[in-house]
Order: C-alpha cells, then sequence, then structure tokens
C-alpha cells in the first residue's frame, strides 16, 4: 500500500506520499525528498493518503525542509493527513513546516 | 331557564322531568363520584345521592361477583341492612334486571312474579314500588342498582326511571375507577412481594469475589424472579466448588424450584462430594417431590487452583466451553439428562486442564439472545464472542461479555460463569505479541497493539499516540539493538495494572546503555532523536533494565488511563 512518487509540473515537484511511513521504506522516502530537490526549484510533499509516520519518516521530511531552507528553495507540506498532524504537533514541527490545506492553483 | 325551573318546582307531582335541576344535581353527584377512588365510599356515596334524589325509602347497589353468576348486595340505605345479600343472576327483579340489561319499573311489587318475599318476611319491611337500572360498562353489566318505595305512598315514575338511568351512568364510571385503584394497589402488593421473592433469591448468590479468584459469575433476569441460579464456595483442601443451573419454566413454581435445587446443591456439596455422586444425590432428593413436567439443568464440578483442573458432571445443561489463550475452543456436551425427571441415574463426569485457559458454562438464555433479524447467537455466536474477548482479564471480559450480550435482544435469564486457569499475577494481558526484529514486521505489530488497545477501550486518538510510541521503541530496537534486521525475536506485552497500561519489550539484543538514551531537544531542528522524544511524551514513564530470564533487554513503558467506571 506503500506509495511513493514525483510528479514534476512547471517549476515544482510534487512527492506524493501514500501508506503507513515507518522504518521499513522511509529511507526510499528519503532518497526520493531529496531527488526532489534537485530535479526541481520548489518541492511539495503531498502526504494526503499517509495514514501512519512514525520518527524516520518524519525525520526524511526534517532532511528535506533542512537541504532546501540551505539553497533558499521553497519546501512546503500540503494536504497534510491527520495521522500525520498528530506526529507533526508532537514533534512540536507543525510550526517548523510550511503546512498548505490544499492545492490552491 | 328560570321559566323551566320554575314550572318544574310548581309541578308536586314530580310526572315530568325538570331538565335544570336534574342536571345541577348530576353535576354535583359527578364530581363527587369523579375524585373518590374508595370503592366502598364511592357505594355509600352514590346510594344517598340516589335516595335523595328520588326520594326513596331505600337504595341498594348490587354488584356482579367475579365469578359473573352471583349478584351481592356491596352497599344499601334505608331501615333494613341487605350489605352481603347474595343473588343468583337472572332471578328476583335485581336478577332480571343484571339479566335483560334494561330498567325495569315495577309498581306492586306482589303482583310481579320475580319478587322474592323472603326479606320484607325476614324483616317486616315492606316493599311496595321497585325502580331498578343496570350498572353497564363497555365490558357488559357489573350490577344494578335498585330503588324501593316513594316516600308518601307515591309512585315511581317515567321521570324517576329516567333520571335512575341518568345517575347509574357517573356511578359507573366511578366504579370503574374505584375497581381499577383496587387493582393497582393489589398490583403494587404483588410487585412488593415479587421485589421480596428477588431479593431472597439474590441472597442465595454467592458473594462477588476481589482481587485474583479463579471463579466469576454472573446472573441477569429477564423478569422480577429468576430460574436461574450459580454458586461457588471454597472446600477445606483448596478446591473451589461451583454449580449453575436452569430451572425449567419462568414463573414462581420454577422461583421456588430455584430456590430448593439451589440450597440441595450447596447442602449436598459441603461435604466434597465427587460431582457424579453430587449430582445424582441431588437428583433422588428432587425427585422425592418434584411437580410433573418441571426440571433443573444443571452442572456441579470443581476447580482445583493448586493443578489447575477442572472436573465437573452435566445435567442436561448446555455444553461448557473451554477457551485456550491462542482461541482454541473445546466444546463439553452434557451426557446426562437434567434432574428431576428420574431418579437413580448416573453423571459421568467430565474434566480439562485449565493451565492458561478459561472454561465457560452459560444457561439457554445466553445462546437464546437474538440479533435485529431475530437469529438466535447459538453455540457458535458464544464460542466467537469468547473468542474475541479472551484477551481480556476475567473481570473486564466478564462486563465486556455482558455488554455484548446486552447489545442483542435479550429474552432470558442469563447467567455467565468464567473458571480462569490463568496465572492471577497477570492482572490483565491484553497483549502478547512476538515478531522478528524485522522492519517490515513493524506494521503487523502495530495492527494488533492498536486492536488490542481498542479492545480495551482506549480512545482513537490515545490509541495512535500509544502505537507510535511502541513503534519508535521496536524501530530502536531492531535499528540499533539488531543494526537494521535480525531474526531474533521481540517479545510485546500489554497488560492492564489498575489504571495503567503496561507496555513491555523484551529483546533478545546486547546489552543497551540506559543512561546514554537522552531525548533530544525539540527546539533544535534536526532528522535523528525524534523516536525517544515520542516515547516520553506519549508515556507517563519507562525504563529500560536486563532481562532476568536471559540476555536481552526489558524496555517498560507505562501509560496512566482514566479509571473504567468514569468512561461512557
Amino acid at each position: 500500500m506503500s506509495l511513493c512518487q514525483t510528479h514534476i509540473e512547471g517549476d515544482t515537484a510534487t512527492v506524493v506520499l501514500g501508506g503507513e511511513v515507518d522504518l521499513s521504506w522511509s529511507s526510499q522516502v528519503r532518497r526520493e525528498v531529496l531527488t526532489a530537490l534537485s530535479r526541481a526549484p520548489k518541492v511539495a510533499i503531498n502526504l494526503a493518503q499517509v495514514s501512519y509516520i512514525d520518527s524516520s519518516g518524519i525525520a526524511a521530511l526534517v532532511e528535506g525542509f533542512q537541504n532546501a531552507r540551505g539553497k533558499g528553495q521553497p519546501f512546503e507540506l500540503v494536504e497534510v493527513s491527520p495521522a500525520v498532524l498528530a506526529v507533526l504537533k508532537l514533534a512540536r514541527l507543525d510550526r517548523v513546516f510550511t503546512i498548505r490545506e490544499a492545492d490552491e492553483d | 331557564m328560570n321559566a323551566a325551573a320554575d314550572q318544574a318546582a310548581a309541578d308536586p307531582a314530580q310526572s315530568v322531568l325538570r331538565p335544570v335541576e336534574l342536571l345541577t344535581f348530576m353535576a354535583e353527584v359527578s364530581q363527587k363520584l369523579a375524585v373518590s377512588v374508595d370503592l366502598s365510599r364511592t357505594l355509600r356515596e352514590s346510594t344517598a345521592y340516589v335516595a335523595e334524589y328520588l326520594d326513596a325509602e331505600a337504595v341498594s347497589v348490587f354488584l356482579m361477583d367475579p365469578g359473573g353468576d352471583m349478584l351481592e348486595c356491596r352497599a344499601c340505605q334505608g331501615p333494613v341492612d341487605i350489605l352481603g345479600l347474595r343473588i343468583p343472576v337472572g332471578q328476583g327483579i335485581v336478577g332480571r334486571t343484571v339479566a335483560s340489561r334494561s330498567c325495569q319499573m315495577v309498581r306492586d311489587a306482589y303482583a310481579d312474579p320475580d319478587f322474592s318475599e323472603q326479606v320484607d318476611g325476614a324483616t317486616g319491611f315492606r316493599t311496595r314500588s321497585v325502580l331498578c337500572a343496570p350498572l353497564a360498562t363497555a365490558q357488559g353489566v357489573i350490577g344494578a342498582i335498585e330503588v324501593i318505595n316513594k316516600r308518601g305512598g307515591r309512585l315511581f315514575d317515567q321521570a324517576d326511571m329516567t333520571a335512575l338511568r341518568l345517575l347509574a351512568a357517573p356511578m359507573v364510571l366511578a366504579l370503574n375507577v374505584a375497581r381499577m385503584a383496587e387493582e393497582l394497589v393489589e398490583q403494587n402488593r404483588i410487585r412488593r412481594e415479587l421485589g421480596m421473592a428477588r431479593r431472597l433469591q439474590r441472597s442465595l448468590l454467592p458473594r462477588r469475589r476481589r482481587g485474583p479468584y479463579p471463579l466469576r459469575a454472573i446472573n441477569l433476569s429477564a423478569r422480577e424472579i429468576s430460574g436461574d441460579f450459580y454458586d461457588f464456595f471454597d472446600l477445606p483442601d483448596g478446591r473451589i466448588a461451583f454449580t449453575v443451573g436452569d430451572v425449567a419454566g419462568k414463573g414462581l413454581d420454577a422461583a421456588f424450584l430455584m430456590v430448593r435445587c439451589a440450597s440441595l446443591l450447596r447442602w449436598a456439596g459441603k461435604g466434597g462430594l465427587r460431582p457424579a455422586d453430587w449430582l445424582a444425590q441431588v437428583n433422588d432428593e428432587l425427585g422425592e417431590a418434584i411437580a410433573a413436567g418441571m426440571f433443573v439443568c444443571a452442572v456441579a464440578g470443581h476447580y482445583d487452583p493448586a493443578t489447575r483442573t477442572a472436573v465437573w458432571a452435566n445435567a442436561g445443561f448446555p455444553p461448557l466451553l473451554r477457551v485456550a489463550g491462542n482461541g482454541e475452543t473445546t466444546q463439553y456436551d452434557a451426557e446426562a439428562p437434567p434432574l428431576g425427571i428420574l431418579r437413580r441415574l448416573s453423571f459421568p463426569e467430565q474434566g480439562c486442564d485449565l493451565s492458561e485457559a478459561s472454561l465457560y458454562l452459560y444457561s439457554d438464555g445466553v445462546t437464546d439472545v437474538r440479533n435485529d433479524a431475530g437469529e438466535a447467537l447459538g453455540v457458535s455466536g458464544v464460542v466467537a464472542l469468547l473468542q474475541r474477548l479472551e484477551c481480556l482479564a476475567p473481570e473486564p471480559r466478564m462486563r465486556a461479555l455482558v455488554r455484548n450480550l446486552r447489545a442483542l435482544q435479550v429474552t432470558d435469564d442469563i447467567t455467565l460463569m468464567l473458571v480462569s486457569g490463568y496465572a492471577s499475577n497477570c492482572e490483565a494481558c491484553l497483549l502478547d505479541h512476538s515478531f522478528p526484529a524485522q522492519p517490515g514486521e513493524l506494521a503487523g505489530m502495530r495492527r494488533a497493539l492498536a486492536a488490542a488497545l481498542a479492545r480495551a477501550g482506549v480512545d482513537a486518538a490515545l490509541r495512535q499516540a500509544l502505537v507510535l510510541a511502541v513503534d519508535e521503541a521496536s524501530s530502536n530496537i531492531i535499528r540499533h539493538g539488531h543494526g537494521g534486521s535480525s531474526q531474533a525475536l521481540v517479545q510485546l506485552k500489554l497488560r492492564r495494572e489498575g489504571n495503567e497500561l503496561v507496555f513491555e519489550l523484551l529483546d533478545e539484543a546486547p546489552l543497551a546503555d540506559a543512561s546514554r538514551l537522552r531525548p533530544r531537544d525539540l527546539s533544535e531542528c534536526r532528522p535523528g532523536g525524534l523516536g525517544l522524544n515520542f516515547i516520553d511524551r506519549v508515556m507517563d514513564r519507562w525504563s529500560l533494565t536486563p532481562r532476568q530470564d536471559g540476555p536481552g533487554n526489558r524496555l517498560e513503558m507505562v501509560k496512566r488511563i482514566e479509571p473504567e467506571g468514569a468512561r461512557a
């Protein structure tokens, strides 16, 4: 059920994640996020279909966020599912990330 | 109006109906009768009103007795007391009134073929004219009101008869109300007595034992009184004797037989008789005097906590179920007929080992609960329910069972007994799940844990957080203890201790240094080290110690939850 795909549209690469992000494949998520940053000026991570995320998944997002900030690239989380939001809040990261409700374009 | 009243007052012969005066009188009578709920007072007042209005020498009210073939004088006004006088329906002028359901006016009593001179003869009273009206309700005639002799030697006329008929109507209403009130009082008395019978029955049930006692039982009666019973008591050698029974029928007779049978079973079982002999003795004793068609389905047995074995004999009771910790279920069907049918019967013994297993005894009221479609739960439904709940500790398990049964339609008495052979040190073993130390196993562990927490009644938000914390701990074991993946097993145990959920993770990894495990500071934003922070924030406390039962680590995490009673 794991989902990890990148779509590039204009100057934005969107990484769509789905399923339960845990230790078993969070390294794949990390790679995908870092690759997206190298392929497009802006990166968005769509988390609508993520039903569970652990600290290793959060770590992949944090690493992507820090990488982007270092290079001055916009990096945002979109359509964050309630399960992910709960974990982000627990880690007090909900105010660190740029979180966008849904695609407003 | 005034003209009409004047006209009526001006007519001394009263040969015409005086509408206004009658209406006023009727209103007064109706009002007085309406507030009366006392039957004899209602009757007394009614006869007085009628005597006054019709200016009669004597008035009496006869009511049908419950058999419906005799009329009895229940109230009278006048010189002769005929209270209690009984007349067969159809005899005398009163009897004729009731039988014909019509008003009778007799101007010369002695000329009437139905008139009985008996009362006059015995008292010296002289009956001249009689007016008699039936007291009719929707359910039929309940009696009659008889008026005798208009004062001053006058005769009753058509207007008097109409007036009597009109006066009879509110009387009947008042009588009905008074009768219903009497019935209500009687019903309340019966209810009070049933309540007393219920308390007596409940007092026969043994007190619930607190703490890790291996037996639990519950009886829910569908009505005030029950035909089901259960009992358990300690024998001097440490064994526990238990009985459960279900008396055929649901009425008072069943309740009485239940009391007798429960007492007999307790008396016969005190000496620790083998279950086969125990039931045989009670069967013979019951058979000496038992109403035809009545019998008792019962089980009597012993549980030995030292050996964790149970032995019992079953007389026509539903099958006993043994459910093991892994859900494996064995069914033991009755091998003897119910008690009280035939004397000198033998009752074969059955038995089983209850190490890490439970034995269930349930009356047929349990298998008879219905779903919305009217289908009975049946033995298979009971088995499925028990297997689902087996992971709960005995006390919450019984509560969950009752909750589940009550969610369905309960039609009969329900009696449940649970004999638990689990080690008593684990108050509430909610989950015991082992998995290889591999990342791919985490999802399965999370699902098992979430299900166990849901069964324990933990709400969704807390469940999510607890699963995350245990997942983080497991991930750390896999990553740091086993270098990312290993065939070694990690064991997750969840139990409830009072108001605390205790999570225990046992691994086979090299000893971890607890002093080096420190959650990171959340104010610095960096990828690693979040897991411990989650555990810290979700759990109330945790500790990491070497395993006592072999190489490896033991991580215990504790979460306080609100007491069970506080939840809806």
